[in-house]
């Protein structure tokens, strides 16, 4: 017969303990994205960066020291990145910042800006989100004289979508499923888009999980 | 003899230039005295609080790690009295700035803060804490602004004036005209007295003067605008795009030469009334030879001397879009020269200087410009006063209801011991 395991209460009071101060002592933002310019190191895991980012590195600049140098934390203003610029050339995108969450202990003011309405290549999002790659050597101030002329854009118009018709054992199998369901053949027969509909991404996934729970029923 | 005349005569001549400039840049502000006049600001409730017991009570809370209020910050900047104290409000103003409420920081207290500087004689310090402004927070609002650069053109401290002319240029505050004309009459006077520029402060008082004339509309605006574009332009050769727009509001394309002569080409097709003055128009034309030359001799030495380690540094820092800048040299040269022909042949080339256009201006439109600026500024005090009432309203409140829980919660513990 198997022993009985030993509890053990103390280890168990351990591993909470470190974990708690774990947690509290985690590195803050300021901490974590610190870099020596002059080696090009980050302190805190004393990683180099890429060298093909230097040149990036020393000429452009994180979004809080932009953010810290501007009234209210820059609430209202048009950030780009210098990414952005060289990908889409001609729609520009742009976050446009509402809310900022500021971290006072850093010296030099670190700020997460949560919350901002996203321009992607002439679009607008629906919804405030949050920001990410904010500690990336990357971005730009829009100038408010320049705000307008930045924001001018003509959409080109989307050619519609084409439609094929699926492969032949698929198609085959599509059809012969419909005979079975006696839709008939007056009815046109499915194709398949050849620009993708839905953006596979975590959101998508879980809705179609939900939608498949819904259908099935739980596990009894 | 003849050298004791001479000696007379300059002697006389210098008295009558001292004359001549005392009557014209006496030491007199060009804000009327109605608008730096602080009695509106003095004429609020004072709220009368020991400094010391305000700083012991904040030493407290900070070493207990509660956030601060913004209340008792502004009580601490409005009770200052003398010099010493406006150092410790500095202090004060650092570690508020580093608290979990430095969003709160009001607008009244930056803006007292400044008027208790210029009181008390601490005008360097007001500099020192709005060119740090990341970590003092200083944001302060246009009527400040204008007082700020009034007391430096006041004492003719121009260099200073343009300091904080930069920094209005870097919060992208020009809004009011008042404050518009205030700057570019210290950038003017500034420029006027033809200082050595390090290749930032060129760069800051490029974009200072683009904004700021981007606003005015009229022939000193554009003036402004070359000037600026102009001033950019150089800092752009010398140094490339990125030098020219990391840290301040401006645009990153390339081209900023091309940009002046963008605004001389709209000058003189423009049918109003707008001209341009002769000083922005010499100074560029001295650029763009400057420039000239300085391109052909650097590219006579690279012929001569191939592979030199130093040409080799500058090679590798050049960009590609420089490049294509500096190769666009004497494209700009020549179009200068045609549309400096245009403008001169349409009469569109205002002779007198910069300083004389902007005097004028000044003494034209900064009397009414004052007058929509003073209401705006009664209503503002008026509403930072409300709002200050009901800070300390909401104080007194949480205060009483602290008190009477305390209250609750010993009574409970006396009846509990008892029983």
């Amino acid at each position: 017969m198997v022993k009985k395991k030993r509890i053990r209460l103390i280890a168990e009071m351990a591993r909470k303990i470190r974990a708690y101060r774990e947690l509290k002592n985690r590195p803050r933002e300021s901490e974590k994205y610190a870099l020596d310019y002059d080696t090009m190191t980050r302190p805190h895991t004393r990683k180099t960066l890429p060298v093909l980012a230097w040149q990036d590195v020393r000429r452009e600049s994180r979004l809080f020291s932009l953010l810290s140098g501007l009234r209210m934390f820059g609430v209202g203003h048009l950030f780009t990145r210098k990414s952005w610029l060289t990908e889409h050339p001609e729609a520009p995108s742009y976050w446009q910042v509402t809310k900022v969450k500021v971290d006072y202990t850093a010296e030099k003011m670190t700020k997460s800006p949560l919350c901002v309405l996203l321009f992607s290549t002439g679009k607008q999002e629906s919804e405030p989100k949050e920001m990410d790659k904010v500690m990336y050597h990357d971005w730009r101030l829009v100038p408010k004289h320049e705000e307008e002329q930045f924001k001018l854009y003509n959409p080109v118009p989307e050619p519609p979508i084409r439609y094929v018709s699926y492969p032949p054992l698929l198609r085959a199998m599509l059809l012969a499923q419909r005979q079975k369901d006696e839709l008939g053949s007056a009815a046109e027969e499915p194709t398949l888009p050849l620009k993708r509909d839905v953006l596979l991404s975590k959101e998508y996934f879980r809705s179609q999980e939900k939608k498949r729970e819904r259908q099935e029923g739980t596990a009894v | 003899m003849a050298a004791y005349t001479l000696q007379r005569c300059l002697g006389a001549v210098k008295v009558i230039h001292k004359c001549g400039s005392h009557s014209f840049i006496a030491r007199r502000s060009l804000l009327s005295t109605a608008y730096t006049d602080s009695k509106l600001w003095d004429a609020r409730e004072k709220d009368h609080q020991n400094l010391a017991l305000l700083a012991a009570l904040m030493d407290r809370t900070y070493d207990r790690n509660f956030p601060v209020s913004s209340l008792s910050i502004s009580r601490f900047v409005d009770n200052i009295s003398s010099r010493e104290e406006v150092d410790q409000a500095e202090y004060y103003l650092y570690k508020f700035r580093h608290s979990p409420n430095c969003w709160y920081l009001r607008d009244w207290t930056v803006h007292s803060w400044v008027r208790q500087c210029l009181r008390y004689g601490a005008r360097d310090k007001a500099l020192h804490t709005l060119k740090n402004k990341v970590q003092y927070g200083m944001f302060p609002d246009d009527f400040t602004f204008n007082i700020m650069i009034d007391s430096f053109i006041k004492d003719e401290d121009f260099k200073g004036a343009c300091s904080v002319v930069e920094e209005v240029m870097l919060q992208e505050s020009f809004d009011l005209p008042t404050t518009q004309i205030l700057s570019l009459y210290a950038l003017s006077n500034y420029l006027a007295t033809k200082p050595e520029l390090s290749m930032s402060e060129e760069r800051a008082l490029g974009a200072s003067l683009l904004i700021s004339g981007l606003k005015q509309d009229s022939s000193i605006g554009l003036s402004a605008q070359l000037l600026g574009c102009a001033l950019l332009g150089k800092v752009e050769m010398a140094a490339g795009i990125h030098a020219v727009f990391r840290g301040m509001p401006l645009m990153w394309t390339p081209g900023y030469l091309g940009r002046a002569l963008a605004v001389m080409e709209r000058v003189a097709a423009a049918p109003g009334d707008g001209k341009l003055s002769k000083d922005a128009v010499d100074y560029l034309e001295g650029l763009l030879q400057d420039l000239s030359s300085a391109s052909d001799s650097s590219s006579g030495e690279d012929d001569e001397s191939g592979g030199e380690e130093g040409k080799k540094e500058e090679e590798v820092v050049v960009d590609e879009d420089d490049q294509a800048e500096r190769d666009k040299l004497p494209l700009y040269a020549s179009r200068f020269k045609d549309l400096s022909g245009q403008l001169q042949s349409r009469g569109k080339v205002d002779p007198s200087p910069l300083q004389v256009l902007v005097s004028s201006l000044v003494q034209q439109s900064l009397a009414s410009a004052e007058g929509p600026d003073m209401e705006q500024y009664q209503r503002k005090v008026g509403e930072w006063e409300a709002e200050r009432q009901q800070l300390i309203r909401r104080e007194k409140e949480m205060r009483e209801r602290a008190e009477e829980e305390r209250r609750a919660h010993q009574a409970a513990k006396a009846a509990a011991k008892q029983g």
